[in-house]
């Protein structure tokens, strides 16, 4: 069903019993009851969103990694949505909290608000987006949070990742702007024909291992990567922490193949939510993702 | 809801890092422990035992298990491969170690590991795995016999920057072993430590033993993120020596 068509329209099939369970890609990972995260403040388990905006279809979801179910800890990523009307501007931003900093959760919920906050307070004025102040921005919310509680800005160290999509911008096409700025390895990807190209540099590690450290807020404020593109009719911008990012794989492996499949149409809202909670053996971080799409004209 | 697919047709492209299937992401640990003879007795028995409770506590966790693969490399005048790089499941079957040999060859026990992990690393990236910076477990109880410039120039092909596979040492000595030296082999200061003189040898194994399994779990609960550190914290009746002893 397309958005703005009633549900009337097109009969949908009852059905009697509800479908359960993950999307299973490779080896599944152990099916567990998960532990309630206790902490303050509340941190759901999943977080589900979406919508559409100035002729944008968005999804959005934020779900707690197998590990942190496992020993009953916060979901440490944390997503925003917001809108700048006047400009026509859909801002979006994602942030995976560093898990050896011990309110990251906290931190990445803050990096996303004021994020987002700040770049739609920049689009009330006429000049493009002033990414270096965004990310002090978001930096500073979380220095000023550990003054407040007495503690290291450290322990709310956090990546950082913001996309503005913005309808009036003019491209060719029909396709409309994309900016995205990051601190961090927190990837953003145009899918577009079931190919990932990747909006910001987030290459792997020279000696072709994992790791090697992770930039993040409010510390590494200042290294910051910028990127910018175009979305066409019918693909889709993706915005991901690592836990989707990893096994992703640079978009070549099956769930790079089950995604592109899954997102060539937006899925709705808690469908979104439960393709990102796929159950893969060994990536049990959190995840959390964002699609924006563009519809093609009907 | 299930997924299956026709696997991809073979790309003629040269592969990027991680490119094509991808089944898993692991953490290799490698333990690398003394067998010469000062190790006798209660010591190796420690050894042995602390290995025993490593398999089957990492074997029972139900989201560990996968992510680890665990090698054993012992040294005494040579060195010798004992557990190539396994999963550690309840019925991997562990090799008991016992004292060997004359001496106490850090040379061997470095060149080793030299040869062995960009193999392990390249067999696991071989069949689809994201394979994380490899960990050592470096345990002495004596000092080196070999030549100091031989042993070094072992341990400075291991910590060469230009070596792709290099991995975080956390270097352990117990009775007579050098804390100089141990603070040496560590890759990092932060992760040299001494047992406390005067304490039990076999019981100081016992603890460092222990906090392998630790440092294992928690490591690889933290994989995902990716960060160079390991996850680890000083056992019992052990000093750190990233400050120099007085």
């Amino acid at each position: 069903m397309r958005p703005g068509e009633s549900a009337a329209a097109s009969p949908v099939r009852r059905r009697l019993r509800l479908a359960r369970g993950p999307m299973t890609i490779g080896e599944p990972a152990p099916s567990i009851e998960p532990r309630l995260a206790t902490g303050e403040p509340y941190r759901p388990d999943t977080i589900a969103d979406g919508g559409s905006a100035f002729g944008l279809i968005v999804r959005a979801a934020s779900v707690r990694g197998l590990h942190k179910r496992f020993v009953g800890g916060p979901r440490q990523d944390d997503l925003c949505l917001a809108t700048h009307p006047a400009s026509s501007t859909l801002i979006a931003a994602v942030a995976d909290g560093v898990s050896a900093a011990p309110r990251s959760d906290v931190g990445a919920a803050l990096a996303v608000r004021y994020a987002a906050a700040a770049v739609a307070r920049q689009l009330d004025g006429e000049d493009p987006v002033d990414w270096p102040d965004v990310f002090e921005q978001a930096a500073w919310a979380l220095v000023t949070e550990a003054r407040r509680v007495g503690d290291d800005p450290s322990v709310f160290a956090t990546t950082l990742l913001v996309a503005t999509v913005c309808v009036a911008a003019p491209a060719p096409e029909d396709a409309v702007a994309v900016q995205v700025a990051a601190v961090g390895d927190s990837p953003a990807f145009r899918l577009r024909s079931r190919h990932y190209d990747p909006l910001v540099d987030s290459r792997p590690s020279e000696d072709g291992l994992i790791g090697g450290g992770v930039a993040a807020l409010p510390r590494d404020a200042r290294e910051l990567m910028v990127g910018s593109g175009t979305l066409e009719p019918g693909s889709a911008l993706l915005l991901c922490t690592d836990g989707v990012a990893l096994p992703l794989a640079g978009g070549e492996g099956d769930l790079a193949r089950a995604l592109a499949r899954e997102l060539a149409t937006p899925p709705d809202v808690v469908d979104f939510a439960r393709l990102l909670d796929f159950s893969r053996s060994t990536y049990d971080d959190d995840r959390t993702l964002i699609a924006v799409w563009r519809p093609r004209e009907r | 809801m299930g997924i299956s697919e026709p696997s991809a047709p073979a790309s003629a492209v040269p592969a990027p890092v991680f490119a094509g299937t991808v089944v898993g992401q692991v953490l290799p640990m490698y333990f690398v422990g003394d067998e010469s003879h000062s190790m006798s007795g209660d010591p190796i028995a420690a050894v042995n035992q602390g290995l025993i409770d490593l398999r089957d506590e990492v074997a029972k966790h139900p989201l560990i298990g996968k992510k680890v693969r665990f090698g054993i490399i012992t040294f005494a005048d040579t060195a010798e491969t004992r557990l190539q790089l396994s999963e550690l499941s309840e019925e991997l079957v562990l090799p008991t170690l016992a004292p060997r040999g004359r001496g106490t060859s850090y040379a061997s026990a470095l060149e080793a590991l030299r040869q062995t992990i960009p193999a392990d690393v390249a067999l696991l990236k071989g069949s689809g795995y994201q394979v994380h910076r490899p960990s050592v477990f470096f345990l002495s109880d004596g000092q080196p016999t070999d030549k100091s410039d031989k042993w070094r120039a072992r341990l400075d092909e291991l910590k060469d920057p230009g070596f792709r596979e290099r991995p975080n040492v956390l270097a352990f000595g117990v009775g007579e072993a050098d804390p100089d030296v141990i603070r040496e082999l560590a890759s990092s200061p932060r992760y040299g430590f001494m047992m406390t003189s005067g304490a039990s040898t076999a019981g100081a194994i016992a603890e460092f033993a222990s906090s392998m399994l630790n440092s294992m779990v928690a490591s690889a609960e933290r994989l995902d993120r990716g960060e160079q550190t390991i996850e680890f914290e000083k056992p019992e009746g052990f000093v750190q020596l990233d400050a120099p002893l007085l």
